[in-house]
């Protein structure tokens, strides 16, 4: 482990990083733009040069070196000594900031990018107050570059991350530098837009306002949002994400570091795809049938009512006529909480994974990677927790089918009451499926959106989308992600968790983390979680 | 003020159309990729071979040159708006560029550049109604110790005075280099020390014993 000294501080630092890199990581704040830890080095922004020690020629004594040197591109060297806190370096960023500001227009107030932008903080921390410029500001038009994204060119800073970013993260290549010298402009070919799958990644690299989400345009100023860490619930990758919300709506996704599952990046399909949380078309409230009578239950009544309905069909058919169907799209602490309800009424109960959905192919990023080569990945399977129910069902034991295998007994009348768990955004019901539903006699139905399986149900239970939940999933990796629950389900409708917790038995307010314990008595893989390392502070 | 938006959603005009560059060109352009390692590093010698064809490398030439390279447009784009000599719009037959480098000042390049526009009837960046020249500047054309100088296609032509320029104009070999252009460029052999592979023979020495 190389140990260099930075300011006078020795630091003890990983091997093969920039000097940049250690002094992020041990917590100070060096200003960059061009450097990001998963891009390529090109030291073309000149805003982390530093002072180093080298051997002066004549003595062969260590001296401060006449030259700065980018801080981004030197690799760290046991023994190095290198500093920020001259004044050399200081006048350097003062000098870099007016530079980046020369044609930069003064319209943070109309900017998305204000309250998260990196120009603010490092004019404020390292520029100058005011800009020598006399000449008119030069003013470049906007450039629609895709379908998603606009570029506000006159903010650009020309630090290069997005054309890298497709270049060796993509791997498509959409955007590129045109022109030369104080005339260079971010560009995408005409008729080639910037339409790949990462492409949203370059709005989150982007540290000013220059590339920006056509989606949250104008949508919220950041400084109003609240980003609780979260895990995408788009496919079994399972990137970790910042779920960004304000007073009860979410407003955008970002990708959350995290080494060797997302790194700093995830896809468009889980960045855009969260619509279906606000959808007005949600189940909201419980309902209970008997007979041609419908009703909407008091919450507080509904763990006792659905106790009662399982007990009194385990009294008339016996356990082993009861199955559970689990999705995918439940964390691994209400699957254990649905399996615990039925396997305590029921012990010889049939535990089901439900469908698993897929799409096209597994997709390797940048495009054609293979091997050690591959950066990013989006699987072909659209459900974040298949694995989670997969480890549960097998330490759940007892009678387990897949869904197809279920599907079959339960067409040949075998089954005849059924806990069915949807929460799939997309419509997930077919005809088959529905028609299953009439087998039942007891049919308890966990859903999200009104589909045919609720006709012929007894009881109708909201579920959440995975921004309403609180628990863990298991990625396509075998990690055990936890999360946290960032949006309140809809007026009426309380959280799968609570209800699971207290048809249960417990009381209180469910917990994942109390969950959690509990499994890990049982199950001994769930004491280990990964979480991912929080990015360093003054990182970006 | 509105605040125009350019849509790079849209081909430029001329996508759709029939392909720009002929097999021979592309043919010449793949006669160099047995010289690197890479085909993306025959970009620079693709651009001079279509600039040379069609005399400016237009959008639809810069899509079919990153075909037969291999890589993205936005590649070949980045590198043709890098350097000035390539034209993304059409030319005259002849570029002239004037010197506008300090000794070339002093010692008068300005009053050649006023000629030439006279003479001409255009302005910097403009092509003469009989599509024979464009005329632009460049800040110094490394020849200081003979200005004022001026660049008619690949030659230099030296300590031009006013008068000279109408007599320069109307030579119809003013763009002709005096001595013969690289062989590297027309005729590239292979890579050195493969005997036998690409066009075989070695252009340069061949020509450079002849």
């Amino acid at each position: 482990m190389p140990r260099i000294i930075i300011d006078g501080r020795p630091i003890d630092c990983r091997e093969d990083i920039s000097v940049l890199q250690a002094a992020l990581d041990a917590g100070g704040d060096v200003p960059h733009y061009c450097y990001h830890p998963g891009l390529s080095i090109v030291a073309s922004c000149r805003l982390c040069l530093m002072e180093m020690k080298v051997p002066n020629p004549r003595t062969q004594e260590p001296d401060w070196s006449p030259k700065l040197l980018p801080a981004c591109q030197t690799p760290v060297r046991d023994g190095m000594e290198v500093r920020f806190h001259s004044e050399r370096v200081r006048e350097n960023q003062r000098s870099c900031m007016e530079f980046f500001l020369l044609n930069h227009p003064l319209d943070c107030p109309v900017c998305d990018q204000s309250g998260e932008c990196w120009l603010q903080d490092y004019s404020f921390k390292f520029g100058r107050a005011e800009s020598r410029m006399i000449d008119e500001k030069c003013k470049n038009p906007k450039k629609d570059v895709g379908p998603h994204t606009l570029l506000y060119q006159d903010r650009c800073v020309m630090c290069t991350r997005c054309v890298r970013f497709t270049q060796e993260i993509s791997g498509t290549s959409e955007l590129c530098v045109v022109n030369r010298g104080s005339r260079c402009e971010i560009d995408a070919f005409p008729g080639k837009p910037l339409a790949n799958p990462l492409q949203g990644n370059v709005v989150d690299l982007c540290p000013v306002g220059a590339l920006l989400d056509k989606q949250f345009l104008f949508r919220q100023r950041v400084w109003l949002l609240t980003s609780t860490p979260s895990i995408c619930a788009g496919c079994a990758t399972g990137c970790a994400i910042w779920v960004d919300h304000n007073q009860g709506t979410l407003w955008r996704l970002r990708p959350r570091y995290n080494p060797g599952v997302n790194d700093w990046w995830m896809c468009d399909d889980g960045r855009f795809g969260w619509r279906y949380v606000h959808d007005g078309k949600r189940i909201a409230a419980p309902r209970v049938r008997r007979g041609s009578e419908q009703t909407t239950p008091d919450w507080a009544a509904v763990p006792q009512l659905v106790r009662f309905r399982i007990e009194e069909h385990v009294r008339r058919h016996g356990g082993a006529t009861l199955a559970a169907v689990l999705s995918p799209f439940m964390t691994c602490e209400e699957a254990w909480l649905l399996i615990r309800v039925l396997r305590d009424k029921a012990p010889a109960s049939t535990l089901v994974l439900g469908p698993v959905p897929t799409a096209g192919e597994t997709r390797h990023f940048p495009v054609g990677a293979t091997g050690n080569t591959v950066k990013f990945t989006i699987q072909a399977e659209k459900c974040p927790n298949r694995r989670g129910i997969e480890l549960l069902l097998a330490a759940a034991g007892g009678n387990v089918l897949t869904f197809e295998q279920f599907a079959e007994q339960a067409g040949k009348g075998e089954f005849k009451g059924a806990w069915i768990v949807g929460g799939y955004p997309q419509p997930w019901v077919d005809k088959a499926t529905a028609k299953l539903a009439a087998q039942f006699e007891l049919l308890i139905v966990q859903d999200i959106f009104e589909n045919d399986l609720l006709p012929g149900a007894a009881i109708v239970l909201p579920a959440c989308a995975w921004a309403e939940r609180e628990g863990c999933f298991v990625n396509a990796r075998g990690l055990i992600q936890p999360f946290q629950r960032a949006l309140n389900p809809p007026a009426g409708a309380q959280r799968d968790g609570q209800y699971l917790y207290e048809i249960a038995g417990f009381q209180g307010l469910y917990s994942g983390v109390r969950v959690r314990a509990m499994m890990a008595e049982k199950i001994p893989a769930f004491a280990q979680l990964h979480e991912p390392p929080p990015m360093p502070r003054h990182a970006h | 003020m509105a605040w125009p938006t350019i849509d790079r959603n849209q081909p430029a005009g001329d996508s759709g159309a029939a392909p720009l560059l002929s097999e021979a060109v592309r043919e010449k352009i793949r006669s160099f990729f047995a010289r690197y390692e890479t085909k993306r590093a025959a970009l620079l010698p693709a651009l001079h071979i279509v600039q040379d064809a069609l005399g400016h490398v237009p959008p639809q030439a810069m899509v079919e040159v990153a075909e037969v390279l291999d890589i993205a447009p936005a590649a070949v784009l980045d590198t043709a708006s890098f350097y000035t000599h390539f034209w993304t719009h059409p030319k005259g037959a002849q570029v002239i560029v004037v010197c506008r480098g300090l000794t070339c000042e002093v010692l008068g390049g300005n009053a050649v550049l006023e000629e030439l526009k006279r003479l001409l009837g255009i302005d910097e960046h403009g092509t003469s109604a009989d599509g024979r020249y464009s005329l632009v500047t460049e800040d110094c054309l490394a020849g200081c110790d003979h200005g004022p100088c001026l660049l008619i296609g690949e030659k230099l032509h030296r300590r031009v005075r006013p008068e000279d320029v109408a007599r320069i104009l109307a030579d119809p070999d003013n763009g002709r280099l005096a001595y013969e252009r690289s062989t590297l460029f027309d005729a590239p052999s292979s890579a050195p020390g493969e005997p036998g592979a690409g066009n075989g023979t070695g252009g340069v020495h061949e020509k450079g014993s002849g």
